[in-house]
């Protein structure tokens, strides 16, 4: 098991990836920017010349080529504002007036690189000018510039705004994508250590959840949902082979003895089969013991829930008390039934059956004779209620949840042959079906009740399958 | 009858095998699931006994196979200890029976016995008759000697299913299963207990007994010697 190498893992080449797609948008959003602005810019300062050469057509056209010298005087005498750059210059090439050196006359638009001390008082850093020339009505020649300094400033300005933006912004998506990427790499390794954890053996570590609900919690619950189901199924057959381990030992050392004793029986030339059919039978108490732990673990497993189906249970008890009741008889006890209309729970029918049965069994097998035992059926508000009660002997409260365990034997039931997995059985049923089982005192004797929780609302019974009771004469 | 054994556990075909023989059935044994499907395609067994658990194609696989195929013999799958899904499943593939492993032979004999007698499509018979035992189904009444005779419903049913394999050998599990559907071992004399009701009511009055108890294997129904 090792660390993935934070450049090779998922989360940062999500976060990578994440960070460059949102400088390349910024920045072509930038560039659409830049372009627009810079030629409104642009657009402005040939509006300004334009506007000033038609103005000066005009004032040609009126008062001459004096009115022109004039106008250009007054306009190049502030110098403070060095703006606008003139050239008036006559037919035969001569400088009349301005504030630029003399050079050919031309006619359009045409960039003029100046030198910084040429024009009074221009900034040093000035040396474009856009200008415009044009052949005024008088036949002289006009130039009219303006110093493109602002607008290149300008441009200069948002070009480098805009570079900081994309600077900023790439390294705030990268900050942002580390600072996210940590908590989801975090998030990520918390589900491997823990993975790590249950590899080397410890099986009660969980993946911490936050409640948040996302995605990373579901899946962090689902995990440990998982690895608690997979916990419960190790214990369970945990408990299972150490079961058989500590309590076959003892029917396995008899089945031994026995067949040491037949053998002796055969060498000495007796009789060996009744030693034989003891250990026959020996070893069919064995093989039931463990068919019926196998069971109990594989109720446990939960696996039959998948085969479940409507059950009737008043149908699974009035079989079974119309079986023990004769049963019961042979032992002069008393079974009989109080059933509650068609009572119907989603379950397993083969494994009610042996829970209700189990459960009679174990009061006729532990009471003597004489004792009434008693199956209830009805259906409550929040569910169907079984109740198996007798008068016999009980179980002190004390010892109540432990007969519920494998193997656990009363003390004054030590002599009665059985397992000790019948209850163990029941409690692994009711478990599968979602039911509570209590045990309690019925004063005197034991009353067992499996509460039906969680089922499907359960039918009302017709009329004509109203209330059973069935009580056998003695 | 000619019994076909598909089973991968060579001490387990063994015991099958030769007590099958012993009782003078004709055996034919497949140790895999591809040459036991080749051998049963074959036809012509009465009944075949197939493991769950099979090298190459499982027994659920092969009787799935042989039902689609239009084979009637009757199955009686062997399954593990404790696989409480297998019965169900089993029986869905549409095996006839099933035994859980390890069993006693004479219950493996008893069911061999029932299942090649159970006519896979003939209409049931509705009177049942052994000597002078009648058992209507269709009117639930049984009569011994022209005497009407009450039976409680499940004494009605355990008679019924004597009578259906009159003259055989029927264990304590078979009737377990088939008379009370109980698929595990109870803990108290479930069985016996009927079983005496019932000669007391079929047999005690009458003289002749018509219920035998075969020790330690089972019961049987039969005319008088």
């Amino acid at each position: 098991v090792s660390l993935v190498s934070p450049l090779r893992s998922t989360g940062f080449r999500l976060i990578a990836w994440y960070a460059a797609m949102f400088i390349v948008s910024v920045a072509i959003l930038l560039s659409v920017f830049y372009w627009i602005t810079s030629r409104a810019l642009d657009q402005q300062l040939t509006d300004s010349v334009e506007r000033e050469t038609s103005l000066m057509v005009e004032v040609n056209r009126r008062r001459g080529v004096e009115g022109n010298m004039r106008g250009i005087q007054v306009r190049t005498a502030d110098l403070r504002s060095p703006r606008r750059y003139y050239l008036l210059v006559d037919s035969a090439g001569e400088r009349i007036e301005g504030n630029l050196g003399n050079m050919p006359p031309f006619v359009g638009w045409k960039s003029i690189p100046i030198a910084p001390e040429e024009g009074a008082g221009a900034p040093r850093d000035q040396h474009t000018i856009l200008a415009l020339g044009t052949r005024l009505p008088s036949g002289h020649f006009l130039l009219v510039g303006e110093n493109d300094f602002r607008t290149v400033k300008a441009k200069e300005a948002i070009f480098v705004a805009a570079g900081w933006s994309i600077a900023i912004t790439g390294l705030l998506a990268i900050c942002g994508g580390i600072l996210l990427g940590r908590g989801f790499l975090r998030r990520i390794e918390d589900v491997n250590r823990t993975s790590r954890a249950i590899i080397n053996g410890n099986l009660s570590d969980r993946v911490p959840t936050r409640g948040s609900g996302d995605e990373m919690d579901q899946l962090a619950i689902n995990l440990n949902a998982m690895l608690d189901r997979i916990e419960i199924l190790l214990d369970s057959l945990k408990r299972v082979s150490d079961d058989i381990a500590h309590d076959l030992r003892t029917p396995l050392s008899r089945l031994r003895r026995g067949l040491e004793a037949a053998r002796e029986a055969a060498r000495s030339q007796k009789d060996c089969g009744p030693a034989l059919e003891d250990a026959i039978a020996e070893v069919d108490a064995i093989l039931e013991t463990f068919s019926a732990l196998l069971r109990i673990a594989q109720i446990e497993a939960g696996t039959r829930r998948a085969a479940f189906g409507e059950v009737n249970l008043r149908q699974v008890a009035t079989d079974a008390v119309q079986t023990y009741v004769a049963v019961a008889e042979d032992r002069r006890q008393q079974v009989s039934a109080d059933l509650d209309g068609t009572v119907t729970v989603q379950g397993d029918r083969e494994l009610l059956t042996q829970m209700i049965v189990n459960l009679i069994e174990n009061s006729i097998r532990h009471c003597p004779a004489g004792t009434r035992i008693s199956v209830r059926l009805a259906s409550e508000s929040d569910g169907p209620v079984l109740t198996v009660s007798d008068n016999g002997p009980g179980i002190s409260p004390s010892e109540r949840e432990k007969v519920l365990r494998r193997f656990y034997r009363l003390e004054t039931s030590r002599t009665t042959p059985g397992s000790g997995l019948g209850l163990a059985l029941v409690k692994a049923v009711a478990d599968l079906h979602g039911a509570a089982l209590e045990l309690s005192g019925n004063d005197p004797g034991l009353r067992v009740t499996v509460r039906f929780r969680n089922q499907p609302a359960h039918r009302s019974q017709p009329e004509s399958e109203g209330r059973v009771s069935y009580s056998p004469a003695l | 009858m000619k019994i076909l054994l598909i089973e991968d556990d060579s001490d387990t075909a063994g015991y099958v095998a030769n007590g099958l023989r012993e009782n003078s059935h004709l055996v034919e044994h497949a140790a895999n699931g591809r040459d036991g499907l080749f051998l049963a395609s074959g036809g012509g067994h009465d009944v075949m006994i197939i493991d769950r658990m099979l090298p190459g194609l499982d027994g659920l696989a092969i009787v799935k196979t042989l039902r689609g195929a239009g084979t009637k013999a009757p199955v009686l799958m062997l399954t593990n200890l404790g696989g409480i899904n297998d019965r169900v499943e089993g029986l869905e593939a549409g095996a006839d029976d099933y035994l859980v492993k390890p069993f006693a032979f004479a219950e493996l004999l008893a069911r061999i016995n029932a299942l090649a007698r159970r006519p896979p499509m003939a209409p049931q018979v509705p009177v049942l008759k052994v000597a002078d035992l009648e058992l209507d189904r269709l009117k639930r009444t049984v009569m011994r000697g022209g005497k009407l005779i009450e039976l409680q419903p499940q004494e009605f049913k355990l008679l019924e299913y004597l009578m259906r394999n009159a003259g055989q050998l029927v264990t304590r599990t078979m009737l377990l299963e088939n008379v009370w559907d109980f698929h595990f071992d109870p803990r108290t004399s479930v069985v016996e207990t009927h079983i005496s009701r019932l000669r007391s009511k079929v047999d005690r009055e009458f003289g002749v007994e018509l219920i035998h108890t075969l020790r330690g294997s089972g019961y049987c129904i039969r005319e008088p010697r």
